[in-house]
C-alpha cells in the first residue's frame, strides 16, 4: 500500500510539460509593469516622497470632497495599492471623485541611519499633512494608514488630532502581544540598542524573516499551486506583479526600526499608552474622529487580535472594525478584496464627508 | 547561500522551479512502495524516513538564507577575507585582518557562537521534519491509493503541506525556539559591529570621518531643524487659531458619553 495506488511515474510526463508551460509564462511575465495610475511628486522631505495621483478622466473630484492621504508602511513599497487596473484601491478612490494622495518613504541610506520614529511621524508623515491642507486650504484630510504605516497615523492622529477627519486603518496592529502574534513573540528577545548599532537593516533580512513565519506555504506551495488548474498568461502576470512587490522591500533605517521593534514589538507602548512621540505621550484616547478599521482574519504577520484590539483604546465613539476574510497580502492583492476593500472605504467616508 | 528568495534580484521562474523540483521529489516518495504492509489500513511508517530527511535537508537549506543568517553572511565575505594570508598587493585588509590580535579573537569567538546556534537551529530541524512526516502518515488514511492523476497529486500535496507548516508551527512557538532566534539576530548583528568597528580604525587611520563622527553631526542637525520648526511653526499655528475655531470631531466619545442619562 502506498499513497497512489500505481507507480507515480505515470503522472511525469503530463508534470513536466505544465511545469515547462508555467516556466515559459513566468519568463514571459517578468517585464509586466506595476503601478498604473498617474502621479506627480508634490514634496520631498529625505528620501521620502509625497505623491498626489491625478483624477482620472470619468471622475473628475468632488468639489468638497476631503482629501485622502494614504500612509504607507515603511518595510513595503506603496505600488501595492496601485498594482494594476482591476487591483488598485488608488484607483477605486479617485473613481469616487477623492483626491487621492500617497506616501512614499524611499530608499533610506547610511546617511539616514538615524532617521527616527519622530522623524518619520513628525517630520515626514506630518510635512505631508501640512502640505497638503495649505494646498487645499482645509482644516483637517482624511488619513489611511496601511500596516506599520496604521501604525504611524494612529500616533500621527492621537498628536494632531484636528488635521485628521476620519481615520482609516488598514491591516493595523495596536497590541503587539496577542498570544497568537509569532512576529512578536521572535523579536521580544532582540537586542535594540546592537540592532541600531548594527546598521540599516537590508529589505532582504526582513523578507526571510517574514518568509520564515510559515516557510513551506511562502517559499514552496504558492508556487506549486501555479501546476493545478488552468493558469494563464493573464493569471500568472497577476502573479508575478504580487511577487515583485514581496520582494521589493526597502532598506530599514536602523534607528527607526530598532525603536519600533523596541516600543511596540517588546513593550508595547501603544496599548499602554507609555508610547513618546518628540516627548509628547501618544494616547490613543485622544482619536475622537471617526476610524474605520479593516484587518485580515487570516492574517500571519498582524493577527485580527491584534487589530481588532484597537477599539478598546480609541476615544472615538464612532468605531467601525471590519476583519475580512484573506490572508495579509490578500488585503491588498487578492480579487475580493480589491472589490470589497475600496467599496468600504468608499461607503464609510461618503457617509462622513 | 544565495537562494531565490535572497538574492537582489527577485526570479519568480527561479523560485517556481525550485518548488517544482521539490514537488517532484515528494512525489516520487509517494510512489515508491511500503517496506511492510500491514493489515487493511496500510503501513506507510516507511514513508516516513525519506519524508522527514527530505524536508529536514529543505529546512536546513533554507535555513541558511534565513534572516539572521543573510545578515551574517553579509558581514563574514569580508572576515573570511581577512583571515587568509595577506597578499602583498590586493584589497583592504578590512574585516578581522584590519583589527588588532584580541579584536581579531572577539569576531572569531562571535562566528563560532554563530555556528554553535546553527547547530542548534538543526536539532529543530529535525524534529519538526520528523513529526511532519509521522502527522502526514497518520492522517494519509483515505487519501492514500488513489490513481496517480495531477489532482490527486495536489490534495496528497495540500495534506503535506498542511502537516509540515502545523509541525513548524509547534516548535516555532516554543519560548527556546524564539530565544534561540532572537542569540542568533544578535550575534549576527554584534558580527556587523565588529565588522564596522575594524572599519572605523581603518578610516580613522585615512583622516577620514567616522560613522560615529557623522551620526554626532546628524543629532545635532536634528536640533537645529527642531528649534527652527518651533520657530516657524509657532506663529504660523497663532494664525491658524486665529484664523479658524476647532470643532470637536463627530465621534468624539466625551459628546456621547454626556448625552447618556445618570443612573
Amino acid at each position: 500500500m502506498r499513497p497512489f495506488a500505481t507507480d507515480a511515474e505515470a503522472l511525469f510526463p503530463e508534470l513536466t510539460l505544465r511545469i515547462a508551460n508555467t516556466l515559459a509564462r513566468l519568463r514571459e511575465a517578468q517585464g509586466v509593469t506595476v503601478g498604473c495610475s498617474a502621479k506627480r511628486a508634490v514634496w520631498r522631505c529625505g528620501k521620502t516622497t509625497l505623491y498626489q495621483y491625478l483624477p482620472l478622466a470619468e471622475a473628475p473630484p468632488r468639489v468638497r470632497a476631503r482629501p485622502v492621504l494614504i500612509c504607507f508602511a515603511l518595510v513595503n513599497r506603496p505600488y501595492v495599492l496601485d498594482l494594476q487596473p482591476d487591483r488598485s484601491l488608488v484607483r477605486r478612490l479617485l473613481g469616487a471623485g477623492l483626491s487621492v494622495y500617497l506616501i512614499d518613504w524611499g530608499d533610506p541610506d547610511d546617511a539616514d541611519r538615524c532617521v527616527d520614529l519622530e522623524d518619520y511621524i513628525e517630520r515626514h508623515l506630518g510635512g505631508c499633512v501640512r502640505n497638503i491642507l495649505d494646498s487645499h486650504a482645509g482644516a483637517a484630510l482624511d488619513l489611511l494608514g496601511v500596516c506599520q504605516g496604521g501604525v504611524l497615523s494612529l500616533c500621527y492622529t492621537a498628536l494632531h488630532p484636528k488635521q485628521v477627519a476620519n481615520l482609516v486603518t488598514l491591516t493595523t496592529p495596536v497590541d503587539f502581544h496577542t498570544p497568537d502574534n509569532l512576529l512578536s513573540r521572535w523579536v521580544r528577545g532582540l537586542d535594540t540598542e546592537l540592532l541600531m548599532r548594527s546598521g540599516n537593516v537590508p529589505g532582504e533580512v526582513l523578507n526571510a524573516l517574514f518568509l520564515s513565519l510559515m516557510p513551506f506555504r511562502l517559499t514552496q506551495h504558492k508556487y506549486v499551486r501555479l501546476l493545478a488548474g488552468n493558469c494563464d498568461q493573464r493569471a500568472v502576470e497577476d502573479f508575478v506583479r504580487m511577487e515583485r512587490w514581496i520582494f521589493d522591500s526597502p532598506p530599514q533605517a536602523a534607528v527607526a526600526l530598532a525603536q519600533f521593534v523596541r516600543w511596540f514589538y517588546q513593550e508595547n507602548r501603544l496599548a499602554r499608552g507609555t508610547l513618546r512621540i518628540g516627548g509628547r505621550r501618544v494616547d490613543l484616547g485622544e482619536i475622537r474622529q471617526p476610524v474605520l478599521n479593516l484587518y485580515a482574519l487570516g492574517d500571519h504577520i498582524v493577527p485580527p487580535d491584534a487589530s481588532a484590539a484597537m477599539q478598546r483604546y480609541l476615544g472615538s465613539a464612532d468605531y467601525t472594525g471590519c476583519g475580512i476574510d484573506t490572508g495579509h497580502i490578500g488585503m491588498y492583492v487578492s480579487r475580493k478584496a480589491a472589490h470589497e476593500i475600496p467599496a468600504r472605504i468608499i461607503s464609510w467616508l461618503g457617509q462622513r464627508q | 547561500m544565495e537562494t531565490p528568495f535572497t538574492s537582489g534580484a527577485f526570479r519568480p521562474d527561479a523560485a517556481f522551479a525550485n518548488a517544482a523540483e521539490r514537488f517532484f521529489e515528494l512525489l516520487k516518495s509517494f510512489g515508491m512502495p511500503s517496506a511492510g504492509v500491514a493489515g487493511a489500513g496500510g503501513d506507510w511508517s516507511s514513508l516516513a524516513g525519506p519524508l522527514a530527511g527530505q524536508f529536514e535537508q529543505w529546512l536546513k537549506t533554507s535555513q541558511s538564507a534565513g534572516p539572521w543568517f543573510a545578515a551574517a553572511d553579509a558581514a563574514s565575505p569580508g572576515f573570511a577575507r581577512g583571515f587568509a594570508a595577506a597578499p602583498s598587493f590586493g584589497p583592504l585588509p578590512l574585516g578581522a585582518g584590519a583589527a588588532p590580535q584580541q579584536d581579531a579573537q572577539r569576531t572569531w569567538d562571535l562566528v563560532a557562537r554563530l555556528a554553535q546556534l546553527q547547530g542548534q537551529l538543526s536539532a529543530h530541524w529535525s524534529e519538526i521534519a520528523s513529526r511532519a512526516a509521522r502527522r502526514f502518515i497518520t492522517r494519509l488514511g483515505t487519501a492514500a491509493g488513489g490513481a496517480p492523476t495531477l489532482d490527486n497529486a495536489m490534495k496528497l500535496y495540500e495534506l503535506w503541506v498542511n502537516c509540515a507548516e502545523e509541525s513548524y508551527a509547534a516548535t516555532v512557538r516554543k519560548d527556546d525556539f524564539s530565544h534561540l532566534q532572537a542569540e542568533l539576530a544578535n550575534t549576527s548583528a554584534a558580527l556587523l559591529v565588529e565588522q564596522r568597528r575594524h572599519a572605523e580604525t581603518l578610516v580613522r587611520a585615512f583622516g577620514l570621518p567616522t560613522r560615529n563622527e557623522v551620526d554626532a553631526l546628524y543629532a545635532q542637525l536634528k536640533d537645529l531643524r527642531r528649534q527652527l520648526a518651533e520657530l516657524t511653526d509657532a506663529p504660523r499655528a497663532k494664525a491658524a487659531r486665529a484664523k479658524r475655531p476647532a470643532a470637536r470631531p463627530a465621534g468624539d466619545k466625551r459628546r456621547a458619553r454626556r448625552r447618556k442619562p445618570r443612573a
